[in-house]
């Protein structure tokens, strides 16, 4: 029990626009906390739906969700705001930075919003996590002027700037070119094993989920195995 | 810098869009001068006419009115108690004048509210000089005790007041008198009371004030010369004038007299009942004006922060995704609001004072009025502020709320 990250159990989830439609079914899944796992599966097969779900940003679904112990199924808008900004790290599939923002900047907004360091050190650590990806020297360009590669990366180190329990990713390394998809990878498989941080991304590169944990193959919107 | 990081977020809108954040304030900064200048003006204003409306007369007079015939009197007149029909009743001539004028003086110098008191004679008279006649009236006075109530000395245009209690049977007369008559200081003017006695006196002084009614009609002399010319002993007095340390609270002052006293006690705002009907006239126009501006104002935040929420949804979507709640987003928005508010406010304070201070010095020249009369008071300032503030927060609200609301799957997943 105390060693499950994340436990969903019977999602089912709809879409009612234009015509409703199920894109989630019957969806049970346990992540042990310290697991590197992979979704997979073809484009439009719900990966992403799902991982929203998982990342209690979208609520409107039907089973249960467990998040370290605790059911987030139910919990206030505002609770879960509180959730996500604590223990969950999301990357996205394009990389959403704040464009006015430094990229400096963009990494500490998270922690500071969390207020568990002082500025100086959110701003130390920011600069550190920059650091793990090669982009310090952007440091203090505004966001909107890196190339995209540069960007996902400033993302991924935002990610991770709470020391967040779970890691989620929507395609991470998808604007990645191999070697700096290399560095990603070893760092999230350096994060799950001296952290015992969780890792749950949704890929198209096969190479990366091989070379994960587990791999969870999706066909319309069910797990296949 | 150490700020909230809801702070830092909203300055960074604000700064990045400068345009934007300029134009509104702008709005807010107008709103807020023409707030501080037109309510300097309007008090301004307002408290000139009061003042002088106080040249003339005093905050509270004292006099016996006339009363209709009734019941009691006829029972007293009749010394008995049955109950009689009174049919077409009559106004009943009392005897004009107070009854122990300088008791009741003493009486009221007693009062601590009171300023100054003076008993006055007031009698119709018709002035001659050569073949042309002129109507008005005199007023016996102690012209010291006048002087220092009304400012008689402001309005004197030649020879001196004080002659009055120097040169033996003097006057001094309005300007208008002396013009329609061709009088100067030195001369003699004969004066016809209404029952008949006839006088010549010598003018000592001419004054003007800036009401021509009373410079054609009216002349000082002393109390008890006019006592004489009119027929009347040394204790008929028609009218004590009191003014009061603080003339707003004339109508209770002047309650509290007519009980001690029994006589009717006038108050100013009675007396001058459409100096005070022009001010609430003119209260509604400049409320209604400042009103519109604040709105606009209102107006003008309402819609650039409508337009930054519009073009930062995708930014709003991923800070909550980040774990920002529906609250710190509204703070984020409502505090833009609340910068360019106090941004524009300080502005427009400075603006509005300068305003203010630069019409003070506009020259008028009109009779006693030399520059246009604006107030600085500081209670208009801090109203100014607060309205400004309070229609941002409004302003500010609905877009902020708004923003509070952004789903952020819906927006992120595109
Ligand atoms: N807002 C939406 N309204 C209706 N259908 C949607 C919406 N978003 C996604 N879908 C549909 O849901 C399915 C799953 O989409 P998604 O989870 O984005 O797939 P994936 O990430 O695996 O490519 C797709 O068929 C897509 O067309
Ligand atoms: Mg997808």
């Amino acid at each position: 029990m105390d060693n499950i990250a994340l436990k969903a159990s019977g999602i089912n989830k709809y879409f009612h626009d234009p015509v409703t439609m199920q894109v989630l079914r019957d969806i049970n899944m346990e992540v042990h906390k310290g697991e590197f796992v992979s979704i997979i599966g073809k484009s439009g097969c719900g990966k992403s739906t799902l991982l929203y779900v998982l990342s209690t940003m979208d609520t409107d679904y039907e089973g249960t969700l467990t998040i370290n112990g605790t059911n987030t199924t139910g919990l206030s808008l505002n609770q879960l705001a509180h959730l996500r900004n604590e223990s969950i790290g999301f990357v996205f599939q394009f990389h959403y930075l704040l464009p006015d923002f430094t990229c400096l900047k963009n990494v500490m907004i998270p922690a500071l919003r969390l207020g568990k360091y002082s500025y100086a050190e959110v701003e130390q650590r920011a600069y550190e996590k920059l650091k793990m990806f090669g982009v310090e020297d952007q440091a203090l360009k505004k966001a909107g002027k890196l190339s995209g590669g540069q960007q996902q990366r400033v993302a991924i180190a935002r990610a991770l700037i709470n020391d967040p329990a779970i890691i989620m990713g929507d395609e991470p390394t998808g604007n990645l070119d191999s070697k700096n998809t290399g560095i990603v990878f070893d760092l999230f498989r350096q994060l799950t094993v001296e952290y015992k941080q969780t890792l749950i991304t949704v890929t198209h590169d096969e190479d990366f989920a091989r070379r994960s944990d587990r791999i969870i193959e999706m066909a319309d919107g069910q797990i296949r195995r | 810098m150490k700020f909230n990081v809801n702070t830092e977020i909203a300055l960074t809108y604000l700064t990045s869009r400068k345009k934007q954040t300029l134009v509104a304030a702008a709005g807010v900064m107008f709103g807020i001068s023409m707030f501080i200048f037109m309510q300097s003006l309007m008090k301004g204003t307002n408290d000139y006419f009061e003042k002088m409306s106080f040249t003339n007369t005093p905050h509270i007079r004292l006099f016996s009115e006339n009363k209709v015939a009734d019941n009691h009197m006829l029972r007293t007149f009749l010394n008995d108690a049955s109950e009689k029909i009174l049919i077409n009743p009559k106004q009943l001539q009392q005897s004009q004048g107070l009854t122990n004028p300088y008791g009741i003086v003493a009486q009221l110098r007693r009062n601590k509210e009171i300023s100054g008191i003076t008993p006055q004679v007031t009698g119709n008279v018709i002035y001659t000089s050569g073949s042309v006649e002129l109507p008005g009236n005199i007023a016996g006075v102690d012209i010291e005790e006048e002087n220092l109530m009304f400012d008689v000395q402001g309005n004197m245009v030649a020879g001196s007041l004080h002659d009055l209690n120097r040169v033996q049977n003097s006057i001094l007369i309005g300007k208008g008198i002396a013009d329609k008559l061709s009088l100067h200081v030195g001369d003699n003017i004969t004066v016809r009371a209404g029952n008949g006695n006839l006088v010549i006196m010598r003018v000592v002084g001419i004054f003007a004030t800036t009401v021509r009614s009373v410079d054609d009609t009216k002349s000082y002399a002393n109390i008890a010369r006019v006592q004489s010319i009119i027929g009347k002993d040394r204790s008929y007095v028609t009218e004590i004038k009191i003014n009061l340390k603080d003339y707003n609270r004339a109508n209770i002052v002047a309650r509290e007299i007519e009980t001690i006293t029994g006589y009717k006690a006038e108050d100013w705002i009675k007396a001058n009942e459409q100096l005070k009907a022009g001010f609430k006239v003119r209260a509604v126009i400049l409320n209604s004006v400042i009103g519109v501006i604040l709105l606009v104002a209102g107006f003008g935040i309402y819609n650039i922060l409508n337009m930054t929420i519009y073009e930062k949804i995708k930014e709003i979507a991923i800070l909550k995704a980040q774990g920002f709640s529906g609250r710190a987003v509204t703070s984020i928005f409502l505090q833009q609001a609340v910068f360019i508010g106090i941004l524009g406010g300080i502005v427009g304070l400075t603006l509005g004072f300068s305003l203010t201070y630069m019409v003070s010095r506009i020259y008028i020249g009109a009779g006693s009025l030399k520059y246009l009369p604006m107030s600085f008071y500081i209670p208009h300032y801090l109203e100014a502020l607060m309205f400004g503030i309070l229609t941002t927060i409004a302003a500010g609200y609905f877009p902020a709320r708004k923003a509070s609301k952004v789903d952020p799957v819906t927006i992120i997943r595109g």
